[in-house]
């Protein structure tokens, strides 16, 4: 008696006119989808660990994961004598109704995919976008999450972030920020100078270089007013402008060098008369 | 010298430095003064050692860099020239709690006045802790608890003329030993007239010096030795 192992292929499982030839195409398909997946979504998982929060990188993941295997059972279905092209009609109807209703969704989708490959934002970075000013506190899938100064939390859609102007106020390494500081017209405009750069000199994270620059800018209505530019490390800047503006003014009063009031010079046309109501009286 | 190891109950001062620990019951209570500022912390320890060093100066008056630029009189090299000098470096001091199975920083503080500069562009250069020095033939002589030397073997492999008056590192490379002085061996290897390359070298200026433990090795900050691209020039 011989045994053909190709006849085994060919003997129909009971349902249907399936074999289990395609009993095991199906497995196999569904078996090589299943580590296909598992090691896409495992380096897809790997790649975005560095650019995603947890949560979202396991949701990417999981994505990437299931739409192979629906891609695989897609694939193997037809072994099983299954027709999908009623399943892709319906599949195209759904595609075409969940594509509408989530246009924004997927806006936002794309939107944040393109802000954390770009990078014009990191967390923590103090920016304004869309009129909110504020810290970043997350780049999520679908939206960014601010913190802004007033500890205010405002969630702006991606699209928005991805659309607007955005102002990242510590993406460089330094900047610059800027005084105005007027003294008045007897005072020496060069000693104010002087002692304003040793102010600044003497400030830890007023930078080196580029060096700071105090000029006198203006000859104003009440003050000889100066201008200093002053460089400092991005993420300190606020501190030193906070801290440098006082110390400044500090200093040049110790030296006798005061910031004037606003003034007006009043002339009358026939002199001023200074009565003593006082002695009118007596007399 | 206040550098050292110290178990238990010690007092150290050192011009208007003071360190010192005292028990009190079951707690030791550390307490450093410095330009008049004090920092006190209650330890809960049996076994613990406190290490005070010479660290990196990148930590006062609060740490914003990692790099370190120091600034020289100018210096012109030949085309396949190397000269070793030595310059003056800013030191902080950093003070630890070793355990048989972990270290930590308990303490960093400072004599010197810190600067701080930016090495390149706004937006693609870095900011340096900045520190002038002049150049010595020899190991000058320096302020242990706010200052150390380097020395510095620069080498112009470039087929240019060059001119040398700044140079810029990357501290967590810095090694820094301790002894009668502090003192740390740096490389700079000039490629072309804008492009450099700083190194440390992790050797004992004179024999018989103490390694200090480094700020990052201290903080579990994993970092790689690459040395530093001075990219932006160097005069």
């Amino acid at each position: 008696m011989s045994f053909n192992a190709t006849e085994v292929f060919e003997i129909p499982i009971g349902i249907g006119n399936i074999t289990v030839e395609n009993l095991l195409y199906f497995t196999v398909i569904i078996i090589i989808g299943l580590t296909v997946a598992k090691v896409v979504s495992t380096n897809v998982r790997r790649a975005l660990s560095d650019r995603l929060p947890k949560n979202e990188r396991e949701l990417l993941t999981k994505l990437v994961y299931y739409l192979i295997l629906v891609w695989a059972i897609v694939i193997a279905l037809p072994q099983l004598k299954f027709d999908l092209s009623g399943l892709l009609v319906a599949g195209g109807i759904a595609g075409l109704v969940i594509g509408f209703a989530s246009q924004s969704v997927v806006s936002n989708l794309v939107s944040g995919l393109f802000l954390m490959f770009e990078h014009p934002i990191k967390i923590g970075d103090n920016i304004n976008v869309a009129d909110v000013s504020g810290s970043v506190e997350d780049i999520r899938v679908l939206s960014t999450v601010v913190k802004m100064y007033d500890g205010i939390y405002v969630r702006i859609p991606n699209e928005t972030v991805f659309t607007s102007n955005i102002t990242n106020y510590v993406h460089n390494a330094a900047r610059r920020f800027e005084y105005q500081i007027g003294i008045r017209y007897q005072d020496d405009a060069n000693e104010a100078i002087r002692i304003t750069k040793d102010v600044i000199e003497t400030h830890p994270f007023a930078l080196k270089s580029p060096a700071p620059s105090v000029f006198v800018d203006n000859l104003g209505d009440n003050s000889v007013n100066r201008t200093a530019y002053i460089w400092a490390p991005a993420r300190n800047w606020w501190d030193v402008r906070t801290d440098l503006l006082w110390r400044i003014k500090q200093e040049l009063e110790a030296n006798g060098i005061e910031i004037p009031f606003p003034q007006r010079t009043v002339w009358f046309a026939d002199g001023l008369e200074v009565k003593n109501r006082a002695a009118e009286k007596k007399e | 010298m206040m550098f050292g190891r110290y178990k238990g109950i010690f007092h150290r001062e050192d011009g208007d430095i003071l360190v010192e620990t005292e028990r009190n019951g079951g707690l030791l209570t550390y307490r450093r003064r410095c330009k008049g500022q004090t920092f006190e912390r209650l330890l809960v320890s049996e076994t613990g050692e406190i290490v005070i060093n010479p660290v990196e100066p990148i930590s006062l008056p609060k740490e914003i860099t990692k790099f370190l630029q120091i600034e020289f009189t100018p210096m012109i090299l030949e085309p396949g020239a190397s000269q070793t000098v030595y310059l003056k470096f800013p030191v902080e001091i950093g003070v630890f709690l070793e355990a048989a199975r972990d270290i930590d920083v308990l303490d960093v503080f400072g004599l010197g006045t810190q600067k701080y500069t930016l090495y390149g562009s706004p937006t693609g250069g870095v900011v340096a802790r900045w520190y002038r020095s002049a150049v010595y033939t020899e190991a000058p002589p320096v302020e242990c608890l706010s200052e150390g030397v380097m020395e510095l073997s620069i080498h112009n492999a470039s087929h240019e003329w060059v001119e040398i008056s700044c140079a810029v590192f990357d501290s967590t490379d810095m090694k820094i030993y301790y002894g009668d002085f502090v003192a740390t061996t740096a490389t700079m290897k000039v490629i072309s007239v804008t492009l450099a390359e700083t190194d440390f070298i992790d050797a004992p200026l004179r024999p018989g010096m103490v390694k200090s433990i480094e700020l990052h090795a201290a903080r579990k900050i994993p970092v790689i030795n690459r040395g530093y691209l001075m990219e932006w020039g160097f005069s």
